[in-house]
């Protein structure tokens, strides 16, 4: 958050000199540590050898040793142990002459405390699995390290942050392509997720003159561009044979007044790669393709890419352009898929693809979470979503917000608040239920024993019926913690629970 | 907090109202939540008071635990709803901003339309002006036309121009826009980051307060905790000193009272020590004396059994010879041992074969035995018809030869005699074929004629009963017999075949019961004469043995042994054949006889008839054997027929006959003497007639003459 702000005020391309200055500080680093990684250890090793080996003669001698008896700094504590010299040396020399797996454990611990973290990973990847080496590469690199969010392994993680850096700074045309691909052989066994947040276009020049027409009809110069496609993922996914999640956006981070059309362009040639990519990675679990501009004819590419696919569970396509094309296409999906979790939040989906999606949902086994906030479904859309939950018994968080629902959606959704017995979440913030519509919906929550969570914020619903319907959820939330044997619902994220939204 | 960046990215234009009213609502809600959570903190309290009493027995800790278990809760849900707000004016921001953007969109594109249709109109018009201008020929009037439509068509440039700058204006201000827009998020951002660090910060006091709260009651509780296990334990710690001053007091006594018996022990133990000293030590002189002893007895021993130990020596070499000997004699037993064997071995298998032939030669000898056996049946049978053949002949012969002298006999009486004779009359002469013992009548004939009899019995009693008896030489009467199988016959009906009763049912009373008993008696192997008298007998004993009552009535004799008993019976039985009173003496047996015992006896009857048949093929070869013993007799009694007086008087008879055909033979002769003498005196006289006639006279004479004569002598001799 603070680098953005601060780069919100420099007027300068950002990204292009953010991307030289690491790569001059990775190498410049890199450097560093190799002529001073066996610094630090020396100094207190090199007084040790020379007694030692003053104490050896002296053992052959008597004279000798009278001489060295008299040294008042001599003691046998400071005399190190031969395997002790013999850990340092192959500490000193690991780059060179990497022995790790015939140690004792014990020594190979003490090799591993004292190895440097700047070592390279040509040598290090396949060979060190243990976790605190690795913890300190990543705290050596990144001030921040969340390895929850890496599966708790911090080798992972660095491998992971690694090529998502990598990715990153990735310019395609003038880096060199090989960069990654080394890398692959490496990382190939540790990286379970993608999580690449800016994609950059390849770098032109002459930005200025075309700058205007680009942003004027972004699509047709798009076409007739293929300079700007991005870096092609085949490759690298192909490689990593346990990837699980791929979170891509395709466009550049930090732009600030920089702000061009052409750094948000995902073309055609960059959908069909990404296309085939996902369809032949099968272990692939979740896909996130957000804030990429993706519009009705991109997403139904993707999505019929996905059709069938042996893992997926998760699909996310929000801040895109998907309008009801391909919420058809996102329906089809869901009845030729086990997904579980579909996002298709900040897009253009109206009343036709809700029918859809409502159509599919209405038999579906497999969906557990659907998120269509700040769409336009209106009440039309709304109201088949409604009938479809009537009959879905898999359904337990719904995001409606922002969708211009009004009181015949509430209605029926209070009619279905009183049937359904596995939602556990619904949002309809930023909608138009109504005073009538609000009393409805506390109408059908007072039948319902299963809903944790319901946000009615900012859609002018009566504060008093808000309120009791905060009791009502209360109540379940109470009787779900005392089900459950684990209180969860103390640290679950609570998000509707709120009389204090403001009538006015 | 990236997807929210995104989205507020995304966002290009707001409306400072807008917002300005979305920080005015969103601020009083941290306001109300705040009180609200106050609020229902009370609530809470008051459902906990309530709890309380329902948890009496929960820990003041617990309780802590469970007040800041909700409060915390609370204060994150406030605390997410408080920071999720501000997304959710950022939608509510968008949906305006969209809706109005469309809006403005709808309302540009109608202006822009409605612009092109005007615009549209007033270049018709000018293209159709300048239509009329090319017919005007007037110069003046072309020169206006030309100025209004140079006006005409600055006027539709301005009016482009115009457009084009108001949108070029619009543009600006989106520009600017934009601007305010990236502003305000990035105020939003820092808001957002505010609330989320106060929240943060919040929960984190909070959070540490309900610690200390949770810690404080913790402690508390462990305090009081200690409090009173402190008060235990010195309780019981007072408790455990008293209790130690009594045990040390009570020790101090014990360890002066042992101190006491250890002196008394001590001085006892010395003096007990001392006489036992003094004991000893006699008893050590005493002992060493004995030692001397031992020692001496020891040498004297020694030198014994070196004496023995040669001697045994000199006995293991002996010994050691006749070991060697043994041995010897072991190894030459050895030898004779495996001779023996083997020639016992040879023995066995000699024996063996001479076995195997032996037996063969049996079964040929046997085979040949019943061959031989078979011819002798054949033969014997032949035999039999041979011998009665030619005792037929020769008795035919002997009775032809009888008759002839009974003939003779007869004459001789009759004729000779003058006597009446009467023909001799002996049983032998009536006999045809050869003498046999009488033949064993079978079980069913006796039976036949036993039944037939009691029936003629019945019909007249008048019948002397010692005929009866003559039939069944043993001692059983006809009518008991008859009752005892008539018994049997009721009540061992299940002997029968069901076929055979089938068909005996229309046949006759008798016959039925004869025909029963018959397939009875084949049942039980019952087959000769014998073996039904032997049944009749049982019957009458086992009747006796097991009728004590009647025994005690018929005689005293009760306290005797049972086998002396039925020894006595069975002489009383012997003596029942002799008449009938004695017999009557004994009541009817059948009736004695219970229905029910009959198969009792009838199985003893059964098991006792199998041990002596056991053997029944010899019987059967010596019956054929003929006894002829009887035969000289009888063919002397042929032989003497005629008794010795009548051959005596036969022998006279023939002398004094002999004598009498002498007479007639001479009488004879001289008869055909005299027949031939008075041929010869026919002759002569004829002859003499003949002379005679030729001579008469003197031939006659002579011839008559000698013919008187002949006859003459005949006569004589007759008288």
């Amino acid at each position: 958050m603070q680098s953005m702000q601060a780069t919100l005020g420099t007027p300068t391309s950002s990204a292009l000199s953010r991307f030289s200055t690491s790569t001059q500080d990775k190498s410049s680093t890199a450097g560093q540590t190799s002529s001073t990684g066996p610094q630090p250890s020396r100094p207190s090793i090199i007084p040790p050898p020379s007694k030692s080996k003053g104490w050896g003669t002296g053992a052959s001698g008597g004279r000798m040793r009278r001489i060295i008896a008299e040294d008042p700094e001599w003691s046998l504590a400071i005399v190190p142990l031969l395997t002790e010299l013999c850990i340092q040396h192959i500490v000193g020399n690991f780059q060179n002459n990497p022995i790790l797996k015939q140690l004792l454990p014990e020594h190979k611990q003490k090799v591993l405390d004292h190895l440097s973290p700047d070592l390279p990973l040509a040598v290090t990847a396949n060979l060190i699995d243990d976790e605190s080496y690795w913890r300190r590469c990543c705290t050596q690199r990144w001030p921040v390290c969340h390895v929850a969010k890496h599966g708790g392994s911090w080798k992972r993680m660095f491998f992971e942050r690694h090529l998502e850096n990598l990715l990153r700074h990735f310019i395609p045309s003038t880096t060199d392509p090989a960069l990654i691909l080394e890398l692959l052989p490496l990382c190939r066994n540790y990286v379970r997720r993608l999580r690449v947040d800016q994609f950059l276009p390849p770098m032109k020049l002459p930005p200025r003159p075309r700058s205007g027409e680009l942003s004027e009809s972004g699509s047709e110069a798009e076409v007739e561009e293929p300079a700007t496609d991005h870096y092609q993922l085949g490759d690298l996914v192909a490689g990593l044979s346990h990837l699980e999640e791929l979170d891509l956006v395709y466009g550049v981070k930090d732009c600030g007044m920089n702000f061009e059309w052409n750094l948000f362009l995902f073309t055609y040639r960059d959908c069909h790669s990404l296309a085939a990519t996902i369809k032949a990675c099968h272990t692939l679990k979740i896909f996130r393709l957000t804030r990429s501009k993706v519009d009705d004819d991109k997403a139904r590419v993707l999505i019929r890419s996905l059709l069938d696919h042996p893992a997926l569970e998760e699909l996310d396509l929000s801040h895109n352009l998907v309008g009801d094309r391909g919420a058809r296409a996102a329906a089809k999906l869901l009845s030729h898929s086990r997904l579980r979790v579909l996002n298709l939040a900040n897009n253009q989906v109206r009343a036709l693809g809700a029918q859809s999606l409502a159509h599919a949902l209405a038999h579906n086994t497999n969906l557990i979470s659907l998120n269509l906030r700040l769409n336009c479904i209106e009440d039309e859309g709304g109201q088949a979503l409604a009938h479809a939950l009537q009959t879905n018994r898999c359904l337990t968080t719904l995001h409606l917000g922002g969708n211009e629902l009004s009181e015949p959606t509430a209605t029926l959704l209070s009619q279905v608040l009183a049937v359904n017995t596995t939602l556990t979440s619904i949002n309809l913030s930023c909608n138009h239920i109504g005073l009538d519509g609000g009393k409805q919906l506390l109408e059908g929550m007072s039948d319902n024993r299963t809903l944790l969570e319901f946000d009615l914020r900012l859609s002018d619903v009566a504060q008093e019926s808000e309120y009791l319907i905060g009791q009502a959820l209360c109540a379940n939330r109470e009787a779900a913690r005392q089900r459950a044997p684990n209180p969860s619902c103390f640290l679950s994220p609570i998000t509707a629970k709120g009389p204090e939204n403001p009538a006015g | 907090m990236g997807m929210q960046a995104g989205a507020a990215t995304l966002e290009n234009s707001t409306e400072v109202p807008q917002k300005t009213k979305n920080r005015t609502t969103l601020r009083p809600s941290n306001c109300t939540t705040r009180h609200l959570s106050t609020g229902y903190r009370e609530a809470l309290g008051e459902y906990l008071d309530g709890k309380k009493e329902s948890e009496e027995d929960q820990s003041k800790s617990y309780k802590q635990k469970e007040e800041s278990r909700l409060k915390l809760a609370k204060l994150l849900l406030c605390g997410t709803e408080l920071v999720t707000n501000i997304q959710v004016a950022a939608d509510i921001r968008e949906i305006h901003r969209r809706v109005e953007e469309g809006e403005i969109r709808r309302q540009r594109l109608e202006k822009l339309e409605n612009e092109v249709k005007t615009s549209q109109d007033k270049f018709d018009e000018i293209t159709m002006k300048w239509e009329e201008g090319k017919r005007k020929r007037i110069p003046q009037d072309l020169w206006d036309m030309l100025n209004t439509q140079q006006v005409h068509c600055a006027g539709l440039i301005e009016d482009k121009n115009k457009l084009i700058s108001e949108l070029q204006q619009e543009l600006k201000t989106k520009d600017d826009q934009y601007v305010k827009d990236l502003k305000k998020q990035s105020d939003d951002i820092c808001l957002l980051l505010e609330r989320m660090e106060e929240q943060v910060k919040n929960v984190m006091k909070t959070f540490r307060q309900e610690l200390n709260s949770i810690e404080k009651a913790f402690e508390a509780e462990r305090r009081e905790l200690l409090t009173s296990n402190k008060k235990k334990w010195e309780r019981a710690l007072q408790a455990h000193n008293a209790k130690e001053l009594e045990y040390l007091l009570s020790r101090i006594k014990k360890v002066e009272d042992y101190e006491k018996q250890l002196n008394k022990q001590r001085v006892w133990d010395c003096e007990e020590y001392n006489t036992i000293k003094i004991k000893l030590e006699q008893d050590v002189q005493i002992l060493e004396q004995q030692l001397q002893q031992m020692k001496a007895t020891y040498q004297l021993n020694q030198e014994k059994l070196e004496y023995n130990f040669q001697v045994l020596k000199k006995r293991d070499e002996e010994s050691v010879v006749i070991k060697s000997q043994q041995k010897r004699k072991i190894s030459r037993l050895h030898d004779i041992l495996n001779n023996l064997r083997s020639k016992y071995t040879r023995q066995i298998r000699q024996f063996e074969e001479e076995n195997q032939s032996l037996t063969s030669d049996y079964i040929r000898l046997v085979t040949q035995f019943k061959e031989l056996q078979k011819a002798m049946r054949h033969f014997a049978l032949l035999d039999d018809k041979r011998f009665r053949e030619i005792w037929l002949m020769n008795e035919e012969e002997a009775k032809d030869l009888i008759s002839k002298a009974f003939d003779v006999d007869r004459i001789i009486h009759t004729q000779h005699l003058g006597l009446p004779w009467t023909a001799p009359d002996f049983w032998f002469l009536r006999n045809v074929g050869p003498i046999s013992q009488q033949q064993q009548r079978s079980a069913t004939q006796i039976l036949e004629e036993v039944l037939i009899q009691t029936e003629e019995e019945g019909m007249e009693e008048a019948t002397s009963e010692t005929e009866s008896y003559l039939d069944l030489p043993k001692q059983v009467s006809m009518k008991t017999t008859r009752k005892i199988l008539m018994l049997l016959c009721d009540e061992s009906g299940f002997l029968i075949e069901s076929k055979l009763l089938n068909l005996l049912r229309p046949l006759e009373k008798s016959e039925c019961y004869l025909l029963k008993l018959d397939a009875i008696f084949s049942a039980l192997g019952i087959e000769s004469e014998d073996d039904l008298y032997k049944l009749v007998n049982f019957f009458l004993k086992y009747r006796v043995h097991h009728s004590p009552s009647s025994q005690e009535r018929t005689s005293p004799m009760s306290a005797l042994d049972p086998g002396e008993q039925t020894d006595l019976e069975r002489q009383k039985e012997g003596s029942l054949v002799g008449g009938e009173p004695e017999e009557k003496e004994v009541p009817p047996s059948p009736t004695l006889i219970h229905p029910n015992d009959v198969l009792k006896i009838l199985e003893a009857f059964v098991m006792g008839l199998r041990k002596p048949r056991d053997p029944p093929a010899p019987v059967k070869v010596v019956k054929y054997v003929r006894d002829t013993s009887k035969d000289s007799a009888y063919w002397e009694a042929l032989a003497t027929v005629l008794p010795y007086a009548t051959q005596n008087l036969w022998d006279a008879l023939y002398t004094a006959l002999e004598k009498y055909h002498l007479v007639l033979t001479q009488r004879a002769k001289l008869l055909i003497e005299n027949n031939s003498l008075e041929k010869q005196n026919t002759e002569l006289q004829m002859l003499l007639q003949q002379y005679l006639d030729s001579k008469v006279g003197d031939g006659d004479e002579e011839g008559g003459q000698e013919a008187v004569a002949g006859s003459g002598t005949g006569a004589d001799v007759r008288k």
